[in-house]
């Protein structure tokens, strides 16, 4: 590992750097002088006791950052706030109001819903359905086995193909999953959670446009590629260790940064961290440092910063507290720009941009009066989009029960859309900058990001804090406390703690897993195996089990093994061949 | 002198979401029961560590869709080593509401979705230890 431990966090790094030349804060003295004589009389002559004394209260939302909110905010609130320093021009540093000057005018954010279930027909007839109904992006979820790196024939697979996502074993698989979809207009999220199962999945991807004759620079999407996934959120029976998984996460980055140029390689996700349990804060720290250490590490390998960083990409989960959510999104932009400018010393603007895909939170959503969910989801994703991000998905309001049915997941994309076409909120940039209360907490969430982002740090860093627990450890007892919190009634949920209806309502429909997908899926596998050059397939195998031994990049191992037809399930073998097995800490 | 009620927990097959299993593991510990963790399991292995281990209670923890073929193959292994009639069997997770009936008629004494409180699966818990004792 190449990776070298910085003296200095990068709370003491921005301080140096960023000069303290003089700030021309936009109110001037005299003004706030009587803004603040005035806020005196007003506080005294108009605002009762009872509101003097509880001036400060702390919302208790889903997974919020218990920040303590005032009753009113004024420019007493931003007493410093220098226009220029501050929030800028949109498409201009500090990109506090968004990373393109003309935002939604330019370009609409893009509807990627999440989809997978079944075989690889099932889903490739769901995302054709998506894109005739005008989504604009695709997002391909994966079934349990595939996601955890199994074969649909390994007898930990049993029961469980095509569930919670599309079964994946082979670029044969991958074929028949984008079977007619145009992958040189269509951008493609790929959602592979783990490094080593990007390391398995996204080879296999690429084989399949090289067959197909696409040129890998006409490629556009995402994969995941987060150690975060594959270590700290993630329940499974087997786990390679985390500095092995964090080096297949920078080999991955490297590969695709030289060869696939217009793929966003890593997708830092804060998401999963979120839903998993932990605070709007946490969530941002956590993906944040490991921007860091990743940024250290490829720096370390000799790669210069500009030439890596402009593909990075934020997964963020917007939650319940409206404000929060969308003062959230501005800060960690400004927040990310500070790092790369003033901490890796960046000088592409684009490689400053803090460009980020959100998902409406699925632990809102409750099974209580489901259709409920379909307004939480919607204050979500309007949230989302009023801090300016650059593509969305909106959670159905059947999740609660299982996959979204077909119909389900068309008014999540319709949500989308009426936000888009019907409520004009997309016409003006950043349309809350200036607002006492937004910029006030914008500022506000930005320091305790970064303070988190310390804490973590002075821990000895991202890898290790994951290796030894300590980030577990704040997560379980941030979700506990919540879970008591909701038990108790302090955290209310319409239709299940608060407002609970008497009556039972209507069941809604919910979806049911297509017929025979396992059976079907294991016929494919046995074939395959008859058929394919299985000393080509052994060949490739030990070539990638020498890569990862050698600390050579594996990733264009890992397409060889791709094009001989290896399976998934035999590339996670050799990972934990040569990497060994990790026993993570316990979390309770 | 009554012995502390022992539940084995674990996660059904390769389902990834472990929040809610980890919070119901703190939870019976808290309110005094033996708790053992076994994370991600088949039913096979969850059988054997229930026997290994003399639970009184298996809970299993499923939101990936697995909840009927891996959830009757448990009962499956219950019934076949003998030991379904003295052991409290449970599961929590994302289901629909059917598939919450079906799993009570395949076997499982009680399961939990969504909403449940940490109070309902002790009370729950304690009732059906009790049930089972008093008939066996």
């Amino acid at each position: 590992m190449s990776t070298k431990r910085q003296e200095r966090t990068t709370r003491e790094i921005l301080k140096e750097n960023i000069s303290e030349g003089p700030r021309m804060p936009l109110y001037n003295p005299e003004a706030l002088s009587i803004i603040k004589k005035r806020f005196d009389d007003w506080m005294k002559s108009t605002v009762r006791d009872a509101d003097r004394v509880a001036w400060k209260k702390t919302p208790c939302t889903t997974l919020g950052s218990d920040i303590p909110r005032e009753m009113l905010y004024t420019p007493l609130s931003n007493k410093d706030m220098d226009y220029g320093l501050d929030l800028g021009y949109p498409g201009q540093e500090p990109f506090t109001r968004g990373i393109h000057a003309n935002m939604y005018r330019g370009k609409d954010f893009t509807m990627r819903q999440l989809t997978g279930f079944g075989s690889p027909e099932d889903t490739n007839a769901r995302m054709e359905f998506m894109l005739d109904h005008g989504a604009t992006g695709l997002n391909v979820l994966f079934d349990l086995p595939t996601i955890q790196m199994y074969d649909s024939d390994d007898p930990m697979a049993e029961g469980q193909v095509g569930m919670s996502g599309v079964c994946i074993d082979s670029v044969e698989d991958m074929a028949i999953l984008f079977k007619d979809i145009a992958l040189d207009e269509v951008t493609v999220s790929i959602v592979t959670h783990y490094p080593s199962n990007t390391a398995i999945l996204f080879p296999m991807f690429l084989v399949m446009a090289e067959e197909r004759g696409i040129p890998w620079d006409r490629l556009r999407g995402s994969v995941q590629n987060d150690m975060t996934l594959e270590e700290l959120v993630r329940s499974g029976p087997e786990y390679i260790p985390p500095q092995d998984c964090f080096r297949i996460q920078c080999d991955n980055i490297e590969y695709i940064r030289s060869n696939v140029p217009k793929w966003n390689f890593i997708t830092l996700n804060g998401y999963n961290l979120r839903e998993f349990g932990t605070s709007a804060v946490t969530e941002m720290a956590v993906a944040l440092v490991n921007g860091i250490e990743t940024m250290e590490e490829l720096t370390g390998r000799g790669h210069d910063v500009d030439s890596v960083a402009d593909r990075m990409a934020f997964f963020w989960s917007p939650a319940s507290d409206f404000f929060e959510e969308i003062a959230r999104l501005r800060a960690v932009r400004r927040l990310w720009y500070k790092i790369m400018k003033y901490r890796f010393k960046a000088k592409n603007q684009r490689s400053c941009w803090m460009r980020c895909h959100a998902q409406t939170s699925g632990v809102s959503l409750v099974q209580q009066e489901p259709l409920n969910n379909i307004i939480r989801a919607a204050y979500q994703a309007l949230a989302a989009v009023l801090g300016g991000v650059q593509s969305l998905h909106v959670d159905s309001y059947d999740e609660a029960y299982s996959v979204p049915t077909e119909e389900a997941a068309l008014l999540s994309l319709r949500t989308q859309q009426i936000i888009q076409s019907e409520t004009g909120i997309t016409d003006v940039v950043d349309p809350l900058g200036g607002s006492f209360y937004v910029e006030a907490l914008t500022a506000e969430l930005e320091g305790r990001i970064l303070d988190e982002i310390e804490e973590i740090e002075r821990m000895g860093g991202y890898v290790a804090s994951v290796e030894r627990g300590e980030i577990h450890n704040r997560i379980t007892g941030y979700f506990t406390d919540q879970q008591r919190k909701i038990e108790d009634g302090q955290l209310k949920i319409v239709g299940y703690n608060a407002y609970r209806s008497q009556v039972e309502p209507p069941a809604i429909n919910v979806f049911r897993y297509p017929e025979g997908v396992e059976k079907k899926q294991k016929e494919r596998l046995a074939e395959l195996r008859l058929k394919r050059d299985n000393t080509r397939v052994e060949a490739a195998l030990s070539a990638l089990g020498d890569a990862c031994r050698k600390g050579r990049n594996i990733f264009p191992f890992s397409l060889d093994c791709a094009r001989a037809r290896c399976t998934e399930g035999e590339l996670f073998r050799v990972f934990k061949e040569a990497f060994g097995i990790w026993k993570p800490p316990s979390m309770w | 002198m009554k012995r502390r009620i022992k539940v084995i927990l674990a996660k059904l097959g390769l389902d990834v979401h472990n929040r809610g299993v980890i919070t119901v593991a703190r939870q019976l510990r808290d309110a005094g029961m033996e708790v053992v963790y076994i994370g991600n399991a088949l039913p096979g292995q969850i059988a054997r560590s229930a026997i290994e281990e003399d639970a009184d209670v298996i809970g299993v923890s499923s939101l990936g869709g697995a909840h009927v073929t891996l959830g009757s193959a448990l009962v499956k292994e219950a019934k076949n080593s003998g030991m379904a009639d003295r052991v409290v069997l449970l599961m929590g997770g994302v289901f629909p509401p059917e598939d919450g009936k079906l799993l009570l008629e395949v076997g499982f004494d009680a399961i939990f979705t969504p909403g449940a409180t940490g109070v309902d699966i002790v009370n729950t818990i304690e009732r059906l230890v009790l049930g089972k004792t008093e008939t066996h």
